[in-house]
């Protein structure tokens, strides 16, 4: 057998946004993998630093499409810490119901491209319209299908009223039976099996090793959930399970998403249950950022999240740095792909449900 | 509660010899963030070996110049004391900061050195394997040289780029590749009036 190298991308019909994997094989086989990166770097940490705090809330929603929610989030998490204001009650529990709708979206997103990669398109479509219901939740209660605009410093942008809450729960109620539905097919049905059992296998100690994040660090045995560890919003208050399975192949990650969506709908209809009255802001006017530093942390649908602010006297911080979750994965992708057979790098490549945009800022 | 141990300032103080500012603060929620400055940039490495042991993963790498104090001009007859950062580097505007992000089952460490510009710091990718792509970062958006590192491409910006993006001032045409909106030039021409 001879060696090659070939190129996948970086536009290539199994990639939703580019990225230049150059792939060593031996015959049918992977043998080594190098990823070159940076076609969507559009320079958004200098930009940040030219523009004042309040307007960053907006930019830093337009990093990525899939975690946009949970962007501004972070952002804003850690300039209030600076500015040493307190979220009230409601809005936690609004910023945790935000965070959940965009959870469920993402994660169907990628679970249904999956289907598509192993060429199970009915399936694709199905999931897709179950996924439809919650960017009919997004259209009707943000007005967008991707950017929220939920988050204020001090608390969110948007309210809602028994006339939402009724509405949320009827939706949520036609979506957690698809959702099951659904799960029991990725678990059941021999053509995902076959094609997501045993491949892209991380094993937990490479987990640790690569310091992997999310689902994909779930899937690979790693107890560790942002939302768990480092509570923040209302998740002290809400029961949020953490699942973890110990494969660390395409499958478990593909159950580990499908598992947490299904929690996502329980935390919802947690926060809609105990949702408390009172204002959703702690300010009604722009609060003075003061001169300081701080550490933001959520859990985005991909995994750890990280922001770091630092302000100075100006109004426009001196300088913001966030790590996304997919920055962390990326490497993984090199064990996983160790061994694999040219057909199942797309199916390993989406595993991590990379985001490009969010990687390169 | 803290999950970091009672006694992480001691341990790091044993192993960073030339000195360090350790801070840390605990919010409501009771997630610790704390800071640690080391004064001497070559303890890094034996600082962050201890990080590991207890756990610690490596959450990220920031990167900057933080600018100089503005400072009251000095008395008469009195000369200017320059502006020193912890462990004596001048603080001019000049010298790179250097944050290392660690996270401890939720807690928050971060090892801040300071390196003068046109200096070096050791490569963390001997303990941590995900150090390669942060340190990759800021080697091609500062000036600053990472001694040790293992693969020391480019690794977002092209290397046609002049190296070091962020010491210099980026012009917002050149940076959207002067594909700017007809409405923001319209502004101007309201405001200056038109060139003619």
């Amino acid at each position: 057998m001879s060696n090659f190298t070939i190129p996948v991308g970086p536009l290539n019909v199994a990639l939703e946004e580019p990225m230049y994997f150059k792939v060593d094989v031996h015959g049918e086989t992977v043998a080594n993998v190098d990823i070159h990166a940076g076609h969507v770097h559009r320079g958004i940490e200098y930009l940040v630093t030219k523009r004042n705090v309040f307007q960053n809330l907006v930019l830093t929603e337009r990093i990525c499409s899939l975690c946009s929610n949970s962007h501004p989030q972070a952002y804003a998490m850690a300039i209030e810490q600076i500015a040493g204001l307190t979220v009230p009650p409601r809005a936690e529990y609004m910023r945790v119901i935000a965070d959940e709708i965009k959870r469920v979206a993402s994660h169907l997103f990628n679970v249904g491209v999956l289907a598509h990669l192993v060429g199970f398109e009915s399936l694709f479509m199905h999931v897709m319209e179950v996924r439809e219901m919650m960017q009919d939740v997004k259209e009707s209660m943000f007005g967008n299908r991707m950017d929220l605009g939920a988050h204020v410093i001090g608390g969110v942008r948007f309210n809602i009223d028994d006339e939402n809450i009724a509405y949320l729960k009827a939706q949520l109620d036609r979506i957690a039976p698809a959702v099951a539905e659904i799960t029991h097919l990725y678990r059941t049905n021999g053509s995902i099996l076959g094609r997501t059992r045993g491949i892209g296998v991380l094993s937990h100690a490479d987990a640790v090793d690569c310091s992997v994040v999310g689902p994909v660090a779930r899937a690979s045995g790693i107890n560790y959930d942002v939302r768990v560890k480092a509570p923040y919003a209302a998740y002290d208050r809400l029961e949020v399970p953490v699942h973890t399975l110990s494969d660390g192949d395409v499958w478990s990650r593909a159950i580990v998403r499908l598992s947490e969506v299904t929690t996502a709908v329980d935390i919802l209809r947690q926060c809609l249950d105990n949702l408390p009255a009172g204002p959703t802001s702690c300010t009604t006017e722009r609060p003075s950022i003061p001169v300081g530093e701080a550490i933001g942390k959520c859990e985005a649908p991909r995994g750890e999240l990280i922001y770091y602010v630092r302000m100075t006297d100006s109004p426009r911080p001196e300088r913001v740095k966030w790590r996304v979750p997919s920055f962390m994965n990326w490497d993984a992708l090199r064990i996983m792909m160790k061994d694999a057979k040219i057909a199942d790098i797309a199916i390993i490549v989406n595993s991590i449900d990379p985001c490009i945009s969010c990687t390169e800022r | 509660m803290s999950i970091l141990p009672d006694n992480i300032e001691a341990r790091l103080a044993a192993v960073a010899p030339s000195g360090i500012q350790f801070n840390t603060t605990e919010n409501k929620k009771g997630v610790c963030c704390s800071w640690c400055k080391l004064a001497n940039k070559d303890d890094l490495l034996s600082s962050a070996a201890l990080l590991k042991s207890i756990g610690a993963r490596l959450s990220t790498i920031t990167i900057l110049q933080p600018k100089a104090p503005s400072a009251p001009p000095p008395k008469e007859g009195e000369t200017p004391v320059a502006p020193t950062n912890f462990g004596g580097t001048a603080s001019d505007g000049k010298t790179f900061e250097i944050d290392y992000h660690f996270d401890v089952d939720g807690d928050t460490l971060t090892l801040v050195v300071y390196v003068p510009y046109g200096g070096d710091v050791q490569s963390l990718t001997t303990l941590f394997r995900c150090a390669d792509w942060p340190e990759r970062e800021l080697m091609e958006l500062y000036s600053v040289i990472v001694r040790g590192h293992p693969d020391p491409r480019r690794l977002f910006i092209d290397p046609n780029i002049d190296n070091a993006v962020l010491e210099r001032l980026v012009p917002f045409s050149t940076l959207v590749n002067s594909a700017t909106t007809k409405g923001l030039w319209e502004k101007i021409l309201a405001n200056k009036g038109s060139p003619s």
